[in-house]
């Protein structure tokens, strides 16, 4: 009862915060969009880089549909917190997305080419993780940790 | 590893809900830094009972893997130990560790023992995780907490690859 009663307590100033946030302009575009669209592009990259690696290198393959399906979740999870701190229509002027960059026929480039891919999202995620509230600190650590378990994979 | 007849001790992913104590959320620490206690104590409770796991399952896991579980139980019992300074810091009594722990599922094979070492580390992973939410932006310990998060992941996946588990990987380490 003490642990629920001190949550509620903790909870009121968040809640009154997020109340309070559509009343504010907006500066800027939210941290959490560079992640989002981080997430969709290697998404995009991945999934290209399993089927072109499909046939010579299922294992390659099987790893790049695995990062491909945990980037669209990061992805998904990013959108739906960025949807909740700003409602409405995603605001003009955001940055483009990232064009992914084209596979690479050689295998073994694509496989370097994916371990960077991981890596640098997780050097973003994890520097995010330093100065974001708590939930979203959290989020971002969550998939910090998963583009290295990815990177451990691939490496 | 055995249940405690007299003392029948909670799951490994239940136990430490019990062992948390009730006090202040955020403790002053003596460098004037606020720490979240009760998720530090959460997170050293999870680095007990891995300590204890990787005690565990050296006993059943082939050779060509006892490296890489030396490596895990020495990072866990230097996560212990720097958690415990943490919470000496803030002034609060560290968690000791159980006298036992109960795990899921008896461990008689090196696929048992391995399937218990992923259940340390995904506790490890959600303790140290919530460590980050419920603190401040603070650098050093939520890069501490990140570390902590991102190696019981990693350990996670690798003994999923040992084990021959799939998928491999979760979306999202330490989300309950």
């Amino acid at each position: 009862m003490l642990t629920v009663g001190a949550t509620l307590f903790l909870a009121g100033p968040a809640v009154l915060a997020g109340c309070t946030l559509p009343a504010r302009a907006p500066e800027g575009p939210d941290p959490l969009e560079a992640p989002a669209l981080r997430a969709e592009a290697d998404a995009a990259l991945a999934t290209g880089m399993a089927r072109s690696a499909a046939h010579a290198d299922p294992v390659l393959a099987a790893a790049a549909r695995a990062l491909a399906a945990d980037r669209m979740a990061h992805a998904a999870a990013l959108r739906a917190e960025l949807r909740r701190a700003r409602p409405g229509p995603a605001p003009h002027g955001a940055s483009p997305p990232v064009a992914p960059p084209p596979v690479d026929p050689d295998l073994a480039g694509a496989r370097s080419t994916l371990t960077q891919t991981v890596h640098a999202a997780q050097d973003e995620a994890a520097g995010l993780v330093m100065t974001l509230p708590g939930y979203r600190a959290a989020l971002l650590a969550s998939v910090a940790a998963c583009c290295a378990s990815h990177a451990a994979l691939l490496s | 590893m055995t249940p405690s007849p007299d003392h029948p001790r909670p799951d490994l992913e239940t136990y430490r809900g019990e062992r948390t104590p009730a006090g202040p959320e955020m403790s002053p620490s003596r460098a004037g830094r606020r720490v979240p206690v009760d998720a530090l104590q959460g997170a050293l409770a999870a680095e007990h009972a891995a300590i204890w796991v990787y005690g565990v399952t050296a006993a059943f896991v082939p050779s060509t893997l006892a490296e890489r579980l030396d490596a895990a139980a020495t990072a866990h019992q230097a996560r212990r130990d720097a958690t415990e300074r943490m919470l000496i810091d803030a002034g609060t009594p560290p968690v000791p560790p159980e006298p036992g722990y109960r795990t899921p599922e008896p461990v008689t094979d090196a696929a048992s023992a391995l399937r218990l070492a992923i259940t340390a580390e995904t506790d490890a992973a959600a303790a140290w995780r919530s460590v980050i939410e419920r603190s401040t932006a603070d650098p050093d310990l939520r890069g501490a907490a990140l570390d902590a998060l991102t190696g019981a992941a990693v350990r996670a996946v690798r003994w999923r690859a040992a084990v021959g588990g799939t998928p491999l990987t979760v979306p999202f380490p330490g989300m309950p």
